[in-house]
């Protein structure tokens, strides 16, 4: 097997990994799947590209900010339009025709950025690529710096999330009130504070992934939109509504369209590699048709880590 | 010259044909939402379905008609300018032709509509809305991206041309006449959709959109009812992409963007969700605001498109009007009935 291309499909898993793994934390609170979710990505990347052009900050030590700032729309999206539409008792559908609007104005807002950028500052704001440091280890092998700081950074984002949700007072609290909110609001959790912080959590993911992207990737302001098809197809195919689901779905993904793309634009079939969306779009039809209920039906990752401990205690 | 606007007439026409294609996309949609409930975030694919109908197959079937008379100017990809405008030459001669061309491919335009509308529901129509609509977007984003990249549907990206269907007519006349054609189209669709939705089969639907379980209960088989709807809406989708295509001439895969559907939506929740009158003022609203707005964003000096401003104020508007009246301009109201008096001396009569 290809190095490179491994190491292509491991970046890419770990960007959908973030990415999934945030749209599961929102759509586990309001029920909707947010269509804006891409757009906090793209916030990441012209976040990072602003340090990187008017500051001289490499993208990798902005990691923090792209996460908060990200966050921070994202909870603002929460708090200025879903939380009143949902204590409006406005439908699912209305909801997602608000995530819809919210998505089409930030992209426009990126835009209109970009826009600025190029007439006003002479900056290159479409197209646009960050330069990454790397490590040469053979004459065919060369590890990309941004292979070990995405893997790191998931990994790390992936235990320290399991940690708040199933050791801290708080991440109990917020599976309670994901579980169940009225029974959670009864019992004394604050059920709105506890969505508002899985939207920041979500935003900030998708903005960590953004700030990534250009690494791999040309950026511009449609390319939050343009992952969204693959971040849907992962977080569907891992059952939408479990995290670790969320996990497994985006390395499937990530690893089936990298590959599988390299497969199909090689003879026999020659393929041009612009039909690369179509591979996330089977796997999500494929999902809906055999099992809906995605992966995390199938696995029970609670089931299996329960039997561990009962073995443990005996 | 009135307002700025050089031709007036020409200024009229251009909002009657896009408010003929609109209103069709937007009383499909309130048929599917507003009556039905169903989350169609797609339905630029089925816009697209007709579209490419009509661009794939008006140059090609006349090329193939009459392949004596048309020279041989290269590949058909490269030249289909030049095709298109001599396929315009035949269709100028022969009206029959023309007419029967146009009904043709407007009736085709619908099956496709209606055969993707089955198609890309399928996988996910039995499950949550939301699995819907994303399915439902993400087909229409899939057909796009084929449609650029295959060159033998439309040109790729290069887009294609498509024949002046009204030829026959003499300039100054056609463009009229082609309007009136669309405008009366469009109208016998919002009629049909009126007489459905007052029918037996629009209590149904709203008693599904309303209580779906309770429907279920009384042994209707929503499943299907709802399939059945969006195949109507996505014809009718279909139909309006031939006129479209039939109206601009020229049909290019990224015409075809999810933003298309976002429109829509704006429509029919502007206008008033579950009320047809309400969809047909959102579709009118938007189009004039959408035409003012291109006939005067050259007087406004600003470092960016303002076409991104508008869609930004567009986003903001829906948002708001979801928030303080969801119900849009013109709520939805409760069916016609005979008015109580009638009823009553009916009855006192027998």
């Amino acid at each position: 097997m290809n190095v490179t291309l491994l190491i292509d499909a491991i970046i890419f898993g770990n960007l959908l990994v973030l990415l999934s793994i945030g749209l599961t934390l929102t759509y586990i609170t309001l029920k909707i799947p947010n269509f804006a979710h891409g757009d906090f990505a793209t916030i990441g990347i012209y976040v990072a590209y602003y340090f990187l052009v008017f500051h001289k900050i490499s993208p990798y030590i902005t990691l923090p900010i792209a996460f908060l700032v990200s966050g921070t729309i994202a909870l603002l999206s929460y708090l200025l339009v879903f939380r009143p539409l949902n204590n409006r008792g406005i439908s699912i559908v209305g909801l997602m025709v608000a995530s819809i609007a919210i998505e089409v104005a930030l992209r426009s807002t990126l835009h209109i950025y970009a826009d600025s950028l190029t007439n006003v500052y002479k900056v290159i704001s479409r197209g646009f690529i960050f330069r990454d440091f790397g490590i040469r280890i053979s004459r065919t092998i060369y590890i990309p710096g941004l292979l070990i700081v995405s893997t790191a950074l998931t990994f790390t984002l992936i235990i320290t999330l399991y940690i708040l949700l199933t050791k801290t007072k708080f991440g109990i609290a917020m599976r309670a009130a994901i579980e169940n909110p009225d029974l959670a609001e009864v019992l004394g959790v604050d059920v709105n504070k506890v969505y508002a912080v899985s939207w920041f959590l979500a935003g900030g993911l998708a903005g960590l992934a953004g700030a990534l992207v250009p690494f791999r990737m040309p950026a511009n302001p449609e390319i939050g939109w343009m992952l969204l098809l693959r971040v849907f197809s992962s977080s569907i195919l891992g059952g939408l509504s479990s995290i670790y689901g969320a996990m497994l779905g985006g390395y499937i993904v990530g690893f089936a369209e990298v590959i599988g793309i390299q497969l199909l634009s090689n003879p026999p079939f020659n393929l041009s590699t612009a039909y690369r969306p179509a591979i996330p779009f089977a796997i999500l039809i494929a999902t809906l048709l055999l099992m809906p209920e995605g992966l995390a039906s199938k696995i029970k990752l609670e089931k299996i880590t329960a039997k561990i401990r009962g073995v443990k205690k005996q | 010259m009135i307002l700025g606007i050089t031709d007036p007439i020409r200024f009229a026409i251009d909002i009657s044909a896009f408010f003929s294609i609109y209103l069709m996309l937007s009383i499909s949609l309130n048929l599917e939402y507003g009556y039905t409930g169903i989350s169609n975030f797609g339905k630029v694919l089925f816009f697209a379905g007709g579209a490419f109908t009509a661009g794939a197959l008006a140059t090609r079937t006349i090329m193939n008609l009459y392949s004596s008379q048309i020279g041989n100017y290269g590949p058909y990809c490269t030249a289909n300018v030049i095709y298109a405008t001599e396929a315009s030459k035949i269709l100028a001669n022969n009206p029959t032709l023309a007419i029967t061309m146009f009904v043709g491919l407007l009736i085709l335009g619908g099956i496709i509509g209606g055969v993707l509308g089955y198609l890309a529901s399928y996988p996910a129509i039995r499950l949550k809305e939301s699995y819907l609509g994303i399915t439902l977007l993400a087909s229409g984003e899939l057909l796009r991206i084929i449609a650029r990249n295959y060159d033998p549907l439309i040109c790729g990206s290069l887009g294609v041309s498509v024949p002046d269907i009204f030829a026959w007519l003499p300039v100054g006349v056609k463009e009229v006449v082609q309007v009136g054609v669309m405008l009366a189209i469009a109208f016998i669709t919002w009629y049909f959709v009126e007489k459905l939705v007052r029918s037996p089969f629009g209590r149904l639907i709203r008693a599904i959109r309303d209580n779906e379980v309770a429907a279920e209960a009384f042994g209707k088989n929503v499943v299907k009812i709802r399939m059945q709807v969006l195949v109507i809406g996505s014809a009718i989708a279909g139909m309006a992409g031939v006129l479209y295509a039939f109206y601009t001439k020229s049909i290019h895969a990224d015409d075809f963007m999810p933003l298309k559907t976002f429109i829509v939506w704006v429509m029919v929740i502007l206008g008033g969700a579950g009320n047809n009158v309400g969809a047909a003022l959102g579709a009118l609203i938007y189009v004039l605001t959408e035409r003012l707005i291109m006939q005067y964003k050259y007087m406004i000096s600003a470092p960016f498109d303002v076409n991104y401003l508008s869609y930004i104020i567009f986003g903001i508007v829906l948002i708001l009007i979801l928030l303080y009246r969801p119900q849009g301009i013109l709520p939805e109201k409760p069916s016609k009935t005979i008015s109580f008096e009638k009823v009553i001396k009916k009855i006192k009569q027998e």
